[in-house]
């Protein structure tokens, strides 16, 4: 049994993907769901959110171990082999696997790995190279027996983001209401099939090669990679124009979203929030992120202690249950079995 | 507190229909969950059996031992439930290894709760015959009922010159309610106002709207006005000693959330953080005070204070070489002069506002709030902070640091 990947893309950045994935991570675990958060961008965002910058920088000087993504591949790059992940445990059900800096020096090895997997022989080094994401995810979802792990990437079409998509079952795409977003879905669609399919030729071609038989324990992702669905970043809307200007961007997504995503032939007329492919549209929450950030805790976590008071209050309230929707929505897609009642019937 | 004798203990764990009685073979997996539903089902007492619950760790369904090893990690981790602050109010309860059967096993005896309904993560349990429930509507007006004839602490004493409309609503539906009850929980039920406010012993019942003690300091307009002395007064004093000049003074009042988060802005603007941009290639700040450290000696005055009786604020005077911070009211209950400060003794003189304090963000678990300050102290090259206890108050000394 091991628990689905699920991974936030779009190689436009700036859409608020970390922010999300952090949300979520939480709220699945405030729903009693085990999760895992993997941070793969080299920018490591994410990690900044978890964890202060003391601890993080422990975690990177801690040579060697598998404290962070990067210390967990790297040893491939040698002779050794993948350091089992050390996780950071943020709370009851969640787990982090830090990012890490360094992870871009991976991305040569990648690379260069990705034509050698279509050669005829040693084709071991080079699959267990491509897959390593893909083998830390699945150590990582064993240690703790999670039930979903997220991963965040960062907003381009290079070798760390193809190897971590082959090794992902589901993707879900966060969006700005923009051209950049609506340009980046085009052609972010037609990379995720031909990735598809030439993973699958490496696989194909695994399987026939001779090479096989000497492991019989190696196994390798999938590359599923399904599209879910996507989500919209709501504008903080001030004047009449952006909000113009935000429908027009926005209205224009579920006919590209098929087209691009699916390659189904575009669907007339169908507005963005009657689109069953749209998860969510993420609300601006204004002056609760900062004080969230300043808190490092979810903003539907926040307390009058906190400074969350008045309106202030119910607009915590409000991204709770936002949040929970969403989660359930994407437990769903993901084909997460139903939770647990909270109590007995 | 009772504590079982071993035939008592078997007889219970013997009875298998007994719903007194709960059975886990380990501490794994759910049974923390499930132990600590147990635990506040147990509190309730809504069968009225007033006689204690008990959880027995290492037994099977049938009674039998399952061959646990009680280790003191075990224990601990089950002498958590109480102070985890998960419960509330904090549960009455004790944790003891016992041989049965040949067996060792872990026992957690639960008291009966004098403040009903005692609730779960926002949840109030419940035992129906041999399981564990959500109490519904008229379960929860029982377990109200039952609080009105027990002698209560005075955090629930009725204030009888106050009256329901002297309780903001708004505060109460808009930033209380949603923290302390599960959002299912709120959805589900139809309760009326005033069956809300007595079930979170805001008021005295739904029949007799009295203000108590906890209403108005957790969701007065204006508390002081009925307790004047429920309020912090804080000085800042240029010198070392009363007598010199008032640089700063204001009496910070209102409910708990404006009263503590004004106080805690107050002691930020006087913890002047000092830049030091000459002596090294980097800059360094630097903090007089660690502010984890006031705030929990802060959260402790008003927690622990007495409200009865007394006109005087928690005050807060700082000086220049120091900070002292007095709780009017002396140590209470299990807590003496002798051994006050001791890790692990602790009691609740107002049970049911740490439960708001809890509620509200303020206080993550219970009884670690002296170490907290100890360790940040420390940390920031602070020396220890001192405690002087009296019969009539107690007061904490932070010393700026050198």
């Amino acid at each position: 049994m091991t628990a689905p990947v699920l991974t936030f893309f779009n190689n436009k950045g700036g859409v608020g993907k970390t922010s999300l994935i952090y949300h979520l991570a939480w709220m699945f675990a405030r729903l009693g769901r085990g999760v895992v958060v993997l941070d793969l961008d080299p920018q490591a965002n994410l990690t900044a959110a978890f964890l202060d910058e003391d601890h993080i920088e422990a975690l990177w000087n801690a040579e060697g171990a598998g404290s962070t993504i990067y210390q967990c591949v790297s040893p491939l790059a040698g002779v050794a082999d993948i350091a089992p992940p050390l996780l950071q445990p943020m709370a009851e059900n969640l787990h982090l696997l830090p990012g890490d800096i360094r992870l871009s020096g991976f991305e040569e090895a990648l690379s260069k790995e990705w034509p050698d997997s279509m050669g005829d022989s040693n084709l071991y080094r080079p699959m267990r190279i491509l897959s390593a994401f893909w083998q830390v995810m699945q150590m990582a979802g064993d240690q703790v027996q999670a039930e979903i792990l997220l991963a965040d990437i960062g907003p381009n079409l290079g070798a760390i983001n193809r190897s971590v998509l082959l090794a992902t079952d589901y993707v879900a795409i966060p969006l700005g209401a923009d051209l950049f977003s609506l340009q980046g879905l085009s052609n972010l669609g037609p990379t995720l099939r031909s990735w598809k399919n030439l993973w699958q030729k490496r696989l194909n071609n695994w399987e026939e090669s001779p090479e096989k038989r000497h492991y019989p324990d190696f196994r390798l992702p999938s590359g599923k990679m399904q599209p879910i669905g996507y989500l919209c970043q709501q504008h903080g809307v001030l004047l009449e124009r952006p909000v113009k200007a935000y429908d027009k961007w926005v209205q224009r997504i579920p006919a590209v979203y098929r087209e691009a995503v699916l390659n189904e032939a575009p669907v007339q007329n169908l507005r963005q929030e009657d689109d069953p492919f749209c998860l969510a549209t993420i609300r601006h929450y204004r002056s609760l992120v900062p004080m969230a950030q300043e808190r490092r805790k979810p903003i539907f976590n926040l307390t009058s202690a906190d400074g969350a008071i008045g309106s202030h209050a119910h607009a915590v309230s409000d991204a709770r249950r936002d949040f929970r929707i969403l989660a359930e929505k994407i437990a769903e897609k993901t084909g997460l079995a139903p939770a647990p009642k909270p109590w007995h019937p | 507190m009772k504590r079982f004798s071993d035939q008592e203990l078997l007889d219970l764990l013997n009875s298998l229909e007994s719903d007194r009685v709960e059975r886990k073979e380990s501490f794994k997996g759910e049974v923390p969950k499930k132990a600590r539903q147990a635990v506040c089902a147990f509190a309730n007492d809504l069968p009225n059996h007033n006689a204690p619950g008990i959880l027995f760790i290492g037994a099977k369904d049938n009674g039998e031992p399952s061959g646990l090893e009680v280790t003191d990690q075990l224990l601990l981790s089950l002498a958590d439930m109480k102070t985890d602050g998960n419960i509330l109010p904090l549960p009455v309860l004790s944790v003891e290894k016992r041989l049965l059967k040949g067996s060792a096993m872990a026992v957690v005896t639960v008291m009966p709760s004098d403040m009903p309904p005692v609730k779960y993560e926002g949840r109030i349990w419940i035992r129906t015959g041999p399981r564990r429930s959500i109490a519904n509507e008229q379960e929860e007006r029982i377990l109200n009922e039952k609080r009105r004839y027990k002698n209560l602490p005075f955090d629930l004493h009725p204030i009888p010159s106050a009256a329901v409309t002297d309780l903001s609503k708004l505060i109460f539906e808009s930033e209380f309610l949603p923290s302390a009850f599960a959002a299912d929980v709120l959805e589900s039920n139809g309760r009326s106002y005033g069956e809300r406010l007595s079930s979170c012993k805001m008021i005295v019942s739904p029949d007799t709207t009295t203000p108590t003690v906890l209403g108005l300091l957790t969701l007065g307009k204006s508390p002081q006005d009925f307790l004047p002395g429920a309020c912090i007064q804080f000085l800042r004093i240029d010198g070392t000693d009363l007598a010199d000049p008032v640089l700063d003074a204001e009496t910070m009042g209102g409910a708990f959330v404006e009263m503590l988060r004004r106080a805690e802005e107050k002691l930020k603007s006087h913890n002047r953080i000092g830049v030091d941009a000459t002596s090294g290639p980097t800059h360094r700040t630097d903090m007089p005070y660690p502010p984890a450290a006031m705030q929990q000696i802060l959260y402790n005055a008003v927690l622990h204070r007495t409200y009865e009786n007394t006109h005087a604020p928690v005050r807060v005077y700082w000086f220049n070489d120091r900070i002292e911070i007095t709780s009017p009211g002396g140590p209470y209950g299990n807590v003496t002069s002798e051994n006050f400060g001791r890790p692990g003794i602790t009691d609740y003189r107002n049970p049911n506002i740490g439960d708001v304090l809890k509620t509200f963000g303020f206080i993550q678990a219970f009884g670690r709030g002296i170490a907290i300050a100890r360790r940040e102290m420390e940390k920031n090259g602070n020396p220890p902070p001192e405690f002087e206890t009296s019969p009539s108050a107690v007061m904490c000394t932070l010393r700026r640091k050198a």
